[in-house]
């Protein structure tokens, strides 16, 4: 077993969440607030329902941080709490709902009326074409680039070997790329 | 190299495959373009919008924490909520965690898998009890007291020494009493105006059918009971007549059974209050029939037919209640009183 962990580290941080401090599960969420909840945002598809998910996330956390035994990163177990909450809230859905209004972040691209039409669903064309993906790769595409995990990490929260992440990487471009290339319909 | 280019463009690789990537870039075309498009999608793969305020967050969690009832982390226990709100995915959980949380962590995590599954099997049986405790205590003492009276003092009337009761007296009796005190008690079942809960059970979330079917159990099941024992008492102290169960049973089974099933039927389509009347007037019609008044015309002889305990009569009870359950539950609570009053 290893001994303390770091003051102010991760690990120790979730330590006090564990002896009942909510304080440091404020400050454990502040941390990865962006990553955490942006990584929930994509999955969930709508904002509401990835705050419904962020909740039950920093709740089964608060519950379950004793169990965590500091083999893995704290990140790690992080989402991998929160992406077993996300599966609890959204299995059953049927597909993933176009992301919610929001400014377009490239809008200056092009003024075509296909761009115009995929700005007004919510988004960028590579946005839309990524809500588009089924939910495995928008998965992967979410730890990788929205939470900015390492691979391996990736690869232990998905439960998955790195080939596997490598692959579903490769396999999501393929297809963002696709729709992209596609011709929109008149 | 190919490989590394999206964390590259994520931004998770370590600064000494970062330096590597750099250095292939440069000489790489292909890769160039590739980057790029990873770099596309990482420039929008996160969705616009701040995260929700961390303070908001936490005091939501821990207002759930509480409210659900289980304790904070500290708790050995508390880690069974997870799963409670994790439902059937959480055994899906212990794979994903096995790979950090180690052999312990896995334990941990499948025993309370499992517990929440034996939550979930054993849920709805304990949540009908819980129904039928709640119900129990919602009828009023009158009218288990009443039917336990007006059975025993037909149980005394056959047992007190007296002069000349002729045989078959003690089969009498139960068939008189028992079918009416049964409709009785079933007539106030749905609806009732005098119920307590009444205005309760009009807006409960649990099915109005339920509730009926968990009162008929209990009415019911009560007054059958009380007739059985009556039936019991009656052939153990050795009444002329009555020495055979089974003979008694009979005597009041099936008409207990007819009545009741029309008095339910009449409640739920026009209101408890006219159910009683109905079963009353229903009942003093078969007692006339059977009695002196009317002798040996067909009218007689068929109505004292039909109250008796054969197979098609329990059918055509069983029958009935299960359309009156159907019925139940249409229209508005409290059967012909409308909540506005035609002008």
């Amino acid at each position: 077993m290893a001994g303390r962990p770091e003051p102010g580290s991760d690990h120790e941080l979730l330590r006090s969440v564990a002896a009942g401090d909510a304080a440091a599960l404020a400050r454990l969420y502040e941390r990865y607030a962006g990553a955490l909840f942006g990584y929930l945002h994509r999955l969930a598809g709508d904002r509401m329902t990835a705050e419904e998910i962020l909740q039950d996330t920093m709740l089964a956390v608060w519950r379950s941080a004793g169990a965590f035994e500091g083999r893995a990163r704290v990140t790690t177990w992080l989402f991998g709490v929160a992406r077993r909450q996300a599966h609890n809230r959204l299995r059953g859905r049927a597909a993933p709902e176009p992301a919610g209004p929001g400014l377009p972040d490239r809008a200056d691209l092009s003024t075509g009326p296909e761009d115009l039409a995929i700005a007004a669903a919510g988004g960028t064309p590579v946005a839309a074409a990524i809500d588009l993906l089924p939910e495995h790769h928008r998965d992967v595409i979410a730890l990788v680039f929205v939470a900015g995990l390492p691979l391996a990490e990736v690869a232990e929260v998905l439960a998955i070997p790195v080939g596997t992440v490598k692959s579903r990487l490769h396999h999501a471009r393929a297809a963002v790329a696709a729709a992209l290339t596609q011709e929109v319909p008149e | 190299m190919k490989d590394w280019l999206p964390a590259y463009a994520a931004g998770s690789l370590p600064e000494a495959d970062r330096e590597r990537v750099r250095a292939h870039l440069t000489g790489c075309a292909r890769c160039r373009a590739e980057l790029a498009a990873w770099e596309a999608i990482a420039g929008v793969a996160t969705p616009p919008g701040p995260p929700p305020d961390p303070a908001r967050t936490v005091r939501a969690a821990l207002t759930r924490s509480a409210l659900d009832g289980s304790a904070g982390p500290a708790d050995p226990t508390a880690s069974r909520g997870l799963s409670a709100s994790g439902g059937p995915a959480a055994s899906a959980g212990p794979a994903a965690s096995a790979g950090f949380a180690g052999p312990a962590g896995f334990a941990s995590y499948a025993g309370f898998a499992g517990a929440a599954a034996g939550d979930r099997r054993a849920r709805p049986l304990r949540h009908l009890l819980a129904l039928v405790r709640a119900e129990a205590r919602l009828i009023r003492l009158v009218v288990p007291v009443a039917s336990a009276l007006v059975m025993a003092l037909g149980v005394a009337l056959v047992l007190l020494p007296g002069p000349g009761l002729p045989g078959g007296a003690a089969e009498l009796v139960l068939a008189l009493a028992a079918p009416v005190v049964a409709a009785a008690g079933v007539a106030g079942t749905y609806r009732s105006g005098t119920d307590p809960a009444a205005e309760l059970v009009a807006a409960t979330p649990v099915s109005g059918r339920l509730l009926l079917l968990v009162r008929l159990a209990l009415i019911f099941g009560f007054d059958l009971l009380l007739a059985l024992a009556a039936s019991a008492v009656l052939a153990l102290a050795g009444t002329p007549g009555a020495a055979n169960v089974n003979a008694l049973v009979a005597a009041w089974l099936g008409p207990m059974a007819l009545l009741s099933a029309l008095s339910l039927l009449i409640a739920v389509r026009f209101g408890p209050d006219v159910a009683l009347g109905a079963a009353v007037g229903l009942w003093a019609v078969r007692v006339l029939a059977g009695g002196t008044l009317v002798r040996d015309a067909w009218p007689a002889r068929f109505i004292v037919e039909a109250w008796s305990t054969s197979a098609p009569i329990l059918l055509v009870s069983a029958a009935t209640a299960a359309a009156a359950v159907i019925l139940s539950g249409r229209g508005e609570p409290h059967g012909g009183w409308r909540a506005t009053h035609p002008m």
